[in-house]
């Protein structure tokens, strides 16, 4: 066991694609933790869509030991952090756990909103921070400047950025040095009663819940009875130790180290990111800051294309859930779609995500609704209702008044972005906050908006009208009353419960108009005409028609390949399968998330 | 009862819309070609067991022999004879339907198209596709409309008394109105046939990267739709009968005197089916007009041997496929086998539904009898439900004997036909 002073534990902050991974990489290899003959690229990503998406969901931790110049051994802890605003509450914890953080910034891109969001988190915790210049090998990249803009922004001396290359391992052996130099071991006490933050947990099928901790104070030994404090389970430690990056088994866990507890626990529900760990045998223990319960901030139904499908929907929900403690799901139903769910989500991408794992590892199909955000609804018999699914708004003349939650965002981009950003986020009922230049060509603007402006397309706007260089961060700021009304879609004069929306009442008749046109885009012509319309209360404000089909034939004649006919209309026909019969129309999947790409043709809202 | 298709995989130049099995710049190989393709034909008249015709209207069909293509008109006629000697052996050339599509831009000169007319080639498919030299550009085709006009003079003068020509409407660029000028202009030669198709395009041709890249526009389903109604009504003016879903016959009989039917044979006709059922219900012989044979055997879904790179056969309930390149084709006849790429045996339930999606492209539909015959269960049993629905819906219509696409099923054929699989 080494000296609590030799511990070093570090994360690493950087945005998508500078270069975290490859970083990481390194450094496991340069302190023999992985072989060249074990190394796999992107160690710590696991997860195969993680791998895909080239972004971290789940976060975890290595230990590796290095011999620093000074001859010392140390034990260096690279606790792993997402990069997703979406998951901003687990990087904060993963920063509560560190004591330093390297900033990776790519040294052709400059410093974005999420990397500056995540540096502020860390400063809060009082981390020390080491500027990593990165990929300075490649063409266009300006180090300097960056350096600069590093010490303007962050306060950071130019000359104590490391330039490096993880790439090419440039620099790395410094980056090694300033983590043993420039980190503060970490303090807390051996003597005093077991306590270790929780900044991970995923479900085993053999061991149960396995918590990734930060001991604080006191030892945990293998065994040990242990006690969650937030969530008050309570549990027999069937494991400890280390990931090296593969899970290592110890005999104890001791102030100031990272690694391990497996719990035994069930799901992660009872063993959730920001909860503190103690002995159960200890007296009430004060718990470590910041914990709160996952909450989710979207919210979509989830319904299966094959009504009979409902089953295995909701048995993979459980399973997901086992390792998902943020995801939430209650049973509801669609008049236009049957039985499904309704799931909460902390964002847009964890929503995708639920839902590509649920396509991929349960082979379901699904169909997906609109994201919505959950309204306060003040109703007029003094009732307060929490409404997540706008068709469950109440009528309008049973409600007082609606508070939608309500978003601070960061967006950082090129100043000659300004009037476009100011555009884009006026239209989404944005209040302008403040604006700072970071230095003469990049700004940081701030506003207030609905949650619900952002849900729905404004990231995918905001990065396709800045030439993908605007970048952006959002934390919850309250609740505030504001005009909404529920926006109905009529498909074939009724009503399709599915395809209901919430808009602000200056808005509707845009949004409205904008949705059935992309509606009538989306579904396919039938046999007969198929009237779209939009409608508040009673009043229509929109109406496109899809047209009858009128031919529909394979006239070419496939030489003697009668086969080939046949096939092709059985796939034409599983086409037809894949789609949800409302009514007597056939609507696409595609279609019930018609609303999060409006203006994608024209480029307006 | 025989029908067989031989495959001609060569032409002088790809078009852009085409996906059939044929290849450009292979002209050296074309005499080992041929003589492969009658070793492949001697092989399977070795083992060649007549099957009967199923329905009494599928032996009104009579034996047929369609050279396709690609190009057939790529061959030289000594290459034509030794095909159809070795063909003799497989089919009754003597009484049977023998088609050739041609390319109005391979030489069709009077000495050849007689060459043709004297080793029994009596049916003559003409790919002439549009008559707007612009349009037959920007397709890629290898004539322009002068010479499809002169190829179908010289097919006349040669005595040729079955002439087929082949349009696709929905071509890049074309218009209604430029469509309404080919159609206008066909209809004048007054040619035994016509064979409209609707352009598909298939995602392996040059076309679809044009489409989907936006280079080139091509007609949308409304112009298409209108493309199609518009030929069946003027087509029906000018007195040709649509008895399927592409394919016109000119009413008055097959080859007159004064088109010059010197030495034509008068086909067989034998029983009077299938009948095409007419507004009136008043019923006609299908074989009493002009129509393609050949592809009413497939129509009705019975028994064809194919050969050649890429050809199809089947012979109930089996269906194969030739190999496609012309090397591995020639390659695996010249080792003594036959070069078939892949084999599948149909389940009945599938052979039900192919019956269905090519009779019913017929405007005389399926007859339960044909279909019982054919399929060994009856319609009603098979199909029942869903016929009366489709009948419901407008899409067919029936009496006691057969059902048939009604004028809106026969836009929507898709939409019926997916019924049935």
């Amino acid at each position: 066991m080494l000296d609590q002073d030799r511990i070093r534990n570090f994360c690493i902050i950087a945005h998508v694609d500078h270069g975290k991974t490859t970083l990481s990489d390194r450094l496991l290899q340069m302190t023999s933790t992985v072989t060249e003959r074990e190394r796999r690229e992107q160690h710590l990503d696991s997860m195969d869509l993680e791998r895909e998406r080239g972004i971290t969901i789940k976060l975890k931790a290595v230990r590796m030991h290095y011999r620093a110049a000074d001859g010392e051994l140390y034990m260096l802890n690279l606790i792993d952090t997402p990069g997703h605003v979406d998951f901003n509450y687990e990087v904060g914890r993963s920063l509560a756990a560190c004591e330093g953080a390297l900033l990776v910034v790519d040294a052709a891109q400059g410093i974005e909103a999420q990397t500056l969001a995540n540096v502020y988190l860390a400063l809060e915790h009082d981390l020390a921070i080491i500027p990593v210049i990165n990929k300075i090998d490649l063409p266009g990249a300006h180090p300097e400047e960056v350096a600069e803009e590093i010490e303007k922004v962050i306060g950071i001396a130019a000359e104590e950025s490391i330039m490096a290359s993880a790439k090419e391992g440039v620099g790395v052996p410094e980056i090694l040095e300033a983590i043993v130099t420039r980190v503060p071991p970490p303090h807390g006490q051996i003597k005093r009663p077991a306590r270790a933050l929780i900044f991970d947990s995923h479900y085993d099928a053999y061991k149960g819940v396995i918590a990734a901790v930060r001991v604080f104070d006191g030892a945990f030994e293998s065994g040990a009875k242990v006690k969650f404090v937030g969530t008050g389970a309570v549990t027999e430690t069937l494991e400890l130790g280390c990931f090296r990056p593969a899970m290592q088994a110890l005999s104890a866990l001791v102030t100031g180290e990272v690694g391990y507890i497996a719990t035994g626990l069930k799901t992660v529900e009872e063993c959730q990111v920001g909860d503190t760990v103690t002995l159960a045998s200890l007296p009430s223990i004060e718990a470590l800051p910041g914990y709160r319960p996952a909450k989710p901030m979207v919210f979509a139904g989830l319904y299966p294309v094959d009504s009979n499908a409902y089953p295995e929907l909701r048995d993979a929900l459980e399973k997901l859930k086992l390792n998902d403690a943020a995801l939430s799901y209650l049973p509801e139903s669609s008049a236009a779609l049957g039985f499904g769910f309704r799931c909460g989500f902390l964002g847009l991408l964890h929503m995708e995500i639920v839902r590509e794992r649920l396509e991929r590892e349960y082979n379901l199909d699904l169909l997906i609704t609109a994201p919505s955000v959950e309204y306060q609804v003040l109703r007029t018999d003094g009732e307060i209702i929490t409404v997540s699914n706008p068709s469950e708004m109440p009528e309008v003349s049973k409600i007082g008044s609606i508070e939608e939650p309500v978003v601070q965002i960061g967006v950082i981009a090129p100043a000659r972005y300004i009037g476009t950003i100011m555009d884009l986020v006026t239209t989404r009922r944005g209040i302008f906050d403040t604006m700072d230049y970071l230095d003469p060509t990049r700004v940081q603007l701030k506003y207030r908006m609905p949650l619900a402006e952002i849900v729905i397309d404004f990231y995918d706007q905001l990065k396709s009208r800045t030439q993908g260089y605007a970048s952006l961060d959002y934390s919850l700021a309250g609740y505030q009353e504001a005009d909404l009304v529920k926006l109905d879609v009529l498909v074939n004069q009724a009503p399709v419960d599915a395809l209901s929306l919430i808009a602000h009442r200056d808005f509707a008749y845009q949004r409205g108009r904008d949705l059935v046109e992309r509606l009538r885009k989306l579904i396919p012509r039938q046999m007969f005409e198929v009237p779209i319309q939009a409608a508040v209360g009673s009043k229509v404000i929109a109406r496109e028609t899809v047209r009858a089909m009128r031919k529909d034939v394979l006239a070419k004649c496939y030489g003697g390949d009668i086969s080939r006919k046949r096939k092709l209309l059985e796939k034409q026909k599983e086409g037809k399968r894949r789609m949800k019969m409302v009514g007597n129309v056939e609507i696409p999947q595609e279609a019930f998330m018609a609303i999060l790409s409006l203006g994608e043709d024209g480029g307006g809202n | 009862m025989t029908h067989l298709y031989i495959h001609i995989p060569f032409c002088q130049r790809r078009c852009a819309y085409c996906d059939f099995t044929t290849y450009a710049q292979l002209e050296d190989r074309i005499d080992a070609y041929v003589t492969a393709l009658c070793a492949e034909l001697r092989m399977l008249a070795a083992t060649y067991q007549p099957s009967p015709p199923a329905s009494p209207e599928a032996a009104a069909v009579g034996p047929t022999l369609f050279f396709g293509g690609g190009t057939p008109t790529m061959l030289n006629l000594k290459q034509f004879e030794r095909i159809l000697n070795a063909a003799a052996a497989l089919v009754c050339v003597e009484q049977a339907e023998i088609s050739s599509e041609a390319n109005p831009g391979t030489l069709l000169n009077h000495e050849y198209l007689c060459g043709l007319r004297s080793l029994g080639v009596n049916r003559l498919s003409l790919g002439v596709q549009s008559l707007n030299d612009a349009t037959l550009r920007r397709i890629g085709r290898i004539h322009d409309a002068a010479q499809a006009f002169q190829s179908y003079q010289a097919a006349r003068e040669a005595g040729f008394a079955q002439i087929n020509l082949d349009l696709i409407f929905g071509l890049p660029g074309q218009s209604l109105a430029e469509w309404q000028a080919t159609l206008a202009a066909v209809m004048t030669w007054a040619p035994e046939h016509l064979a409209l198709y609707a352009l598909i395009v298939e995602t392996t041709t040059p076309l679809y990267t044009q489409v989907t890249s936006g280079q080139i526009t091509i007609p949308d389903d409304d112009t298409s739709a209108a493309m199609y109604e518009m030929a069946m009504e003027q087509l029906a003016a000018a007195g040709y009968v649509q008895y399927e879903i592409s394919n016109w016959a000119r009413s008055g009989g097959r080859g007159t005197e004064e088109q010059g039917n010197r030495g034509t044979e008068m086909l067989p006709i034998g029983a009077a089916y299938p009948m095409l059922p007419h507004a009136s219900s008043c019923h006609m012989p299908l074989t009493s007009l002009p129509v393609c044979r050949h592809n009413l055997a497939y129509w009705l879904n019975s028994d064809y041997t194919g050969a050649g790179a890429g050809a199809h056969g089947h012979s109930h309930p089996r269906r194969y496929a030739n190999l496609c390149g012309v090397d591995e084709y020639i390659a695996a006849v010249g080792a003594g086998r036959l070069p078939i790429a892949e084999e599948v045996l149909l389940t009945p339930q599938e052979w039900c539904a192919e019956t269905m999606i090519m009779g019913m492209r017929l405007n005389s539909g399926v007859s339960a009898a044909h279909f019982a015959a054919r399929c060994g269960r009856s319609l009603e049993a098979t199909y029942g439900p869903i016929l009366a629905q489709l009948a419901a819906e407008g899409l067919i219509e029936r009496n006691a004997e057969r059902v048939w696409l009604s004028p809106r099923g026969r836009m929507l054929g898709n939409q019926v036909c997916m019924r049935f699989v």
